[in-house]
């Protein structure tokens, strides 16, 4: 494949096939999941930003419990595996499989420091006695980054499947997965850890 | 076959990412001893470069650049949506 940009009307499609979906790289199921994803979180932020103006009292003392340094390196260490994902693609896609794992296995360690740091922080709330039960705004942390958490889990899995069974399609499909999770961090970080 | 955004224009957007984090960090007044609320304009900010990053990691990271001008409307339309609701909410709590 040669890096010649042709126009995009005369660009081949990666799904043809798919209708509407047939312009998107990788299985185009995965990003009906995507964008299916996208808006349950969408709908969670909605949720907290108007819980927040009918409390906001509660959720400015409560705000002061976080860590924004904590958040803002998770941040990067996200934005920085995002970044080995995306060199995995480009290797996979020069048919470099052996560099594509090793892009992949960087990416998923930084993944598990995510984890780690994530868990130092929930460590610090519950020696503190903070729970999901304390209240509405730790209700909403403890969920929203919990369940951000399940798709890191989920998205470190994926990766670990197709280091093994590695090819173009199945990096992509990982790939968009994984830049989800890196972007609904982007938006829960300032809405959770910043905004006051 | 998908035209990838190659190393250069991926390590750029990296260090762009990188770079907006800290300044949304500042723009936070991560640095003052106590909390206290932030100015509109400090809010203003975080929140612009937050829509910026999200829409760098859809058309860079995400390569949505070589997908059809629909798909990149509906993603960056959704973000953008998105953070106009939060905004809305968040000056409503702050001038009510």
């Amino acid at each position: 494949m040669t890096r010649h940009d042709p126009a995009p009307a005369a660009r081949p499609l990666p799904n043809p096939g798919w209708g509407p979906l047939s312009a998107l790289p990788g299985n185009p199921l995965m990003w009906v999941l995507i964008l299916s994803e996208l808006a349950v979180f969408m709908a969670f932020f909605v949720l907290y930003i108007t819980e927040r103006a009918a409390q906001q009292a509660l959720f400015d003392t409560s705000q002061q419990q976080l860590d924004p340094l904590m958040g803002g390196l998770n941040t990067m260490v996200l934005l920085t595996s995002g970044l080995l994902v995306a060199f995995a693609v480009e290797a996979v896609a020069a048919r470099r499989i052996r560099r594509t794992r090793q892009w992949l296995a960087g990416a998923a360690g930084l993944g598990v420091v995510f984890g780690a740091i994530k868990g130092v922080e929930y460590a610090g709330k519950f020696a503190a006695g903070i729970t999901p039960e304390t209240n509405t705004f730790f209700g909403f942390y403890f969920g929203l980054t919990a369940f951000h958490f399940a798709h890191v889990l989920f998205g470190l899995v994926l990766l670990a499947l197709v280091s093994w069974r590695t090819n173009r399609e199945n990096v992509e499909t990982a790939a968009a997965f994984w830049h989800m999770v890196d972007l609904i961090w982007i938006l829960l970080y300032p809405l959770l850890y910043l905004l006051r | 076959m998908t035209i990838m955004p190659g190393t250069r224009r991926l390590l750029t957007t990296w260090a762009t990412l990188m770079a907006l984090t800290i300044v949304s960090m500042v723009s936070a007044r991560l640095d003052q001893d106590g909390w206290q609320a932030l100015p509109l304009w400090s809010a203003a900010l975080v929140v612009l470069v937050t829509g910026f990053k999200a829409r760098q990691i859809l058309l860079v990271y995400l390569n949505l650049r070589q997908s059809t001008g629909a798909w990149r409307g509906a993603f960056i339309g959704m973000i953008t949506l998105t953070l106009l609701l939060i905004s809305a909410g968040y000056l409503y709590a702050r001038l009510m």
